[in-house]
């Protein structure tokens, strides 16, 4: 099996369990070790967002700066329909190493942006995406929607006495509003079935990877500290997915697995890096 | 007899020089070689070190418009490139190990930087410690193993490690900090905001709540401790799952009335106390360990 075959069959069958020729060509590529790693981490962000909420308008600006600033594309490309082209070369660019990086940042950046929106509005902080009302509104309307109207909507009941440690770019608006009014916006979001059912998956995506991860970096100490951590986080992550198994619904629980799982995340990548550094 | 001892001075002498060349030469290739390199600035510098060997990296800061990097390395097993662009000024240090023909761990690059006292900061080691003192400006830190000391340092600050710890002593501004086995101590502080998590680190705040802050704190297994002094106000929201809430101050932390009750969680072990008006917000988690509130003499 060559890496193009890799390729072809991770297009086809995604990140469901190899066979074992493909299992077997990863364990000795490096580069489709790093395919896989980028597509997993682009899975395990992209469960992390609800598909019923966009991201505020800012972070799409941010992405394309980036991405223009990066020289990957260009405002002229952007606005002008490029040439009739076969649709396979459009998708085949998309598995190009660097797309696929820029990519994987962009789902990163919205990712976490959402995950923070949803985390302060949760406890009725500050809504990062208060630069974009319309969107942000809609993510306090369909929070409401989703608890039956128990939580409020948490932008437009932002604290004043909440606005003085948000970064830059957060609106007057926001800012003009009454202190005590974000202790109403406390209460309990409970997880939808998908966002349940994503934790499941996460793990199991990051499972995966971190069967493909070289066994041998070339700092020990680092490696040594690395796999610590990696058992340490596994314990953590284990322990919560067994609690979540006795209370689906225990949001402590499920913070802290989102945080672990995010770690896990973070820690493959960087055992994937320091296993790079050796070659 | 005599003979015989003569041969016996003789090779004595002999293994004698041995090790003196021996030692010599080992000496020689340990020694390690200081470089300096200057760089001037006009304005805000945003200086990277991308340190991915082992080492220390220090950084104090002085009035002067200028960056002076000043590396320690062992000739032959690392290279480090640095190169201004305006006022960005990158460093990069990667082993030579492999060519060298040493141990890749064996390899360390230490750095001391003397930057403006406005600079921001993007520092990344394996294992050695990461010490700022005295700069304002944002920063990222990022360590495997090293740990963490920020001295008087103010801007948006975010510390990550997977067991470097972090002590921040004398900070303003905001700070993230994310570790998975590494603690956070932070000492005679007080910042705007604060978001401390670790999966089993242990957790210390003992600054200054400061009006209209958010303090997030949170630790999977560790220990959460807050200290706090008579003057204060804020709001305080302690939750725990399977850990304990040693409240050691309630004779002056009232339950928070202003709030409406909404547990976290239905099993969680959740407090809401109040110090004086309210005025910051605290909230502290520990899904397995002990939250302790204490209140400074």
């Amino acid at each position: 099996m060559e890496c193009k075959d890799v390729e072809a069959v991770l297009e086809r069958d995604g990140l469901s369990p190899l066979a074992l020729n493909t299992r077997e060509h990863l364990a000795g590529c490096e580069t489709c070790r790093d395919l896989l790693a980028d597509l997993s981490a682009i899975v395990t962000a992209a469960k992390d967002i609800s598909g019923e909420e966009n991201p505020p308008e800012r972070v799409w600006v941010s992405l394309r700066a980036q991405l223009e600033a990066e020289g990957i594309i260009r405002e002229r490309e952007i606005a002008t329909e490029p040439a009739a082209a076969p649709w396979w070369q459009g998708f085949a660019e998309l598995w190009r190493p660097r797309v696929l990086a820029m990519v994987g940042a962009g789902v990163l950046v919205a990712g976490g942006a959402m995950y923070f929106s949803n985390d302060h509005a949760k406890v009725g902080g500050p809504a990062v995406a208060t630069t974009a009302p319309p969107a942000a509104t809609k993510s306090a309307e369909t929070i409401k929607n989703e608890t039956g109207g128990v939580v409020k909507a948490p932008v437009a009941t932002l604290s004043a006495g909440n606005t003085a440690r948000k970064p830059a770019g957060r609106t007057a608006a926001a800012e003009a509003n009454v202190p005590g009014e974000m202790r109403e916006s406390k209460g309990e979001l409970k997880p939808s079935p998908s966002e349940l059912a994503s934790f499941g998956e996460s793990a199991a995506v990051l499972d995966q990877t971190e069967r493909f991860v070289p066994s041998r970096a070339s700092n020990a100490v680092v490696e040594a500290a690395l796999r610590e951590n990696l058992r340490t986080l596994n314990e953590f992550i284990a322990e919560c997915k067994a609690r979540l198994k006795e209370n689906p619904r225990d949001q402590l629980t499920q913070e802290y697995l989102n945080m672990a799982l995010q770690q896990k995340a973070e820690l493959l990548n960087a055992m994937m890096e320091s296993g790079r550094s050796e070659h | 007899m005599e003979r015989h001892s003569v041969r016996a001075r003789g090779g004595a002498c002999v293994l004698a020089a041995f090790v003196v060349v021996c030692s010599a030469v080992a000496a020689r290739a340990a020694a390690k070689e200081e470089q300096e390199k200057h760089f001037k600035v006009s304005g805000r510098p945003l200086v990277t070190l991308n340190n991915i060997v082992n080492g220390r990296i220090e950084v104090k800061s002085w009035k002067n418009a200028e960056v002076v990097v000043t590396s320690t390395s062992v000739p032959g097993k690392v290279s480090i490139d640095a190169e201004q662009v305006g006022d960005r000024i990158e460093i990069n240090a990667i082993s030579l190990a492999n060519a060298a023909g040493s141990a890749p761990h064996e390899v360390e690059a230490n750095f001391q930087l003397v930057v403006p006292e406005q600079t921001e900061l993007q520092l990344r080691t394996q294992t050695g410690l990461i010490l700022v003192e005295q700069v304002s400006g944002d920063m990222k830190l990022q360590s495997v193993a090293g740990d963490v000391h920020l001295k008087e340092v103010s801007g948006y600050v975010i510390v990550k490690t997977a067991s470097g710890s972090l002590v921040c002593t004398g900070c303003t501004g905001k700070l993230d900090f994310n570790s998975i086995s590494g603690s956070a101590q932070i000492l005679q502080s007080s910042p705007t905001g604060l978001n401390l998590m670790t999966t089993t680190g242990n957790i210390l705040y003992d600054g200054e709540f400061r009006r209209m802050g958010l303090y997030t704190m949170n630790s999977g297994r560790g220990l959460v401790e807050v200290r706090f002094s008579r003057g204060d106000s804020f709001d305080l929201k302690a939750s725990t799952y399977r850990g304990n809430v040693d409240n050691q101050a309630s004779e002056v932390l009232q339950p928070d009335t202003h709030s409406k009750h909404h547990s976290i969680s239905s099993m969680a072990k959740s407090l809401l106390l109040t110090m004086g008006q309210g005025s910051a917000r605290v909230e502290v988690s520990s899904y397995s360990g002990t939250i302790r509130i204490v209140m400074r003499n």
